[in-house]
């Protein structure tokens, strides 16, 4: 395929998928079965005494009992909870799931909860070592394509070997 | 999601097995798999720039999460497909291959309310029952993937 026609058909997918994320993005709170942060701060009466999964920031914890800050998309806090039947070690910073039934004073009684990240050194742990991925896999690939300007792409880094050309050549 | 470097480990491993059955399957194809396994957290780019500030620029709603779904991976794939000079079909194939292994990963992890996320989007919202195996935090993730893909890289350099 030509340099430009790759160059073309790049950026049709690409604009597609700025489509797909306008889509999802309008569509999501719709198809998510729970409260996202934004609508919980619009009306947090709506989803009184339903069940409900949220994701919050951990506060305090005390014994059994955390307050948790749940964020709008905006990373603002939309509600503030005390969440109840919490067995779970967690410190503050942490980030936790809480599923229960949402009282009108903005407390839950948790019927599950799943820590997350367990402090705020944990989220700190999962980036480091996501980089680290993303660097090993970078470098593996440039360890077998190289670029190659003038084509505006990648190509096998050495010549192409029997063992290569032995499946169709399907570019 | 798991961690980033356990994708890309299990990536490795799975296509480095796969890689022994086939002639034409050789390392560089293994690469572009474990590129693959990088696509679905591109929606990561979040914590540069967050939806909110997208839209408010866009004017309409905007999600990067939509790159974390199997539509997003196909249109990701595509265009890391075309990124290649030559073999194109074969590049998106393996691109895909490894960006599906990260969200069939990531479908195990744990839930509170017991259903994972809607990774299957366009295709459906539907949200299948996880077997709430790992949370992306736990160490024990990465350590058992890094073991395993040790041991393929061990075996396949000394004894294949």
């Amino acid at each position: 395929m030509r340099p430009a026609v790759r160059v073309i058909v790049a950026t049709l997918l690409l604009t597609t998928l700025a489509g797909l994320c306008v889509h999802y993005g309008a569509t999501y709170d719709e198809h998510w079965p729970h409260p996202t942060g934004d609508q919980l701060q619009d009306d947090p009466g709506q989803f009184t005494d339903q069940q409900v999964l949220l994701f919050g920031e951990v506060q305090t914890a005390a014994e059994d009992t955390i307050a948790i800050h749940v964020h709008d998309d905006a990373g603002d806090i939309a509600a503030e909870l005390e969440v109840t039947n919490v067995d779970k070690s967690v410190e503050p910073g942490g980030m936790v799931q809480v599923y229960g039934v949402l009282d009108s004073d903005q407390t839950m009684t948790a019927e599950k909860t799943v820590v997350v990240n367990r402090s705020d050194g944990a989220s700190t742990y999962k980036y480091v070592v996501s980089l680290a991925g993303a660097l090993l896999a970078i470098g593996y690939f440039c360890k077998h394509w190289q670029p190659l300007p003038q084509k505006l792409g990648f190509e096998p880094r050495t010549g192409r070997t029997e063992r290569d050309t032995a499946g169709p050549n399907d570019g | 999601m798991a961690d980033l470097l356990t994708h890309v480990l299990a990536a490795y491993t799975l296509f480095t097995v796969a890689s022994w059955r086939f002639e034409w399957f050789t390392k560089r194809w293994v690469a572009i798999a474990m590129i693959g396994a990088l696509l679905p957290d591109l929606n990561r780019l979040g914590l540069l720039v967050i939806d909110a500030t997208l839209e408010s620029v866009l004017g309409v709603p905007f999600s990067l999460d939509a790159m974390q779904t199997i539509g997003g991976v196909c249109l990701l794939a595509g265009v890391g497909a075309v990124v290649l000079t030559e073999r194109h079909r074969r590049a998106f194939g393996f691109l895909l291959a490894g960006a599906f292994s990260h969200l069939v990963i990531d479908g195990l992890k744990a839930y509170a309310d017991g259903a994972a996320g809607t990774w299957l989007y366009p295709i459906t919202w539907y949200r299948h029952p996880t077997p709430n195996l790992y949370v992306s935090s736990d160490p024990t993730v990465l350590v058992l993937t890094g073991i395993i893909a040790g041991s393929v890289f061990l075996y396949e350099r000394y004894w294949l």
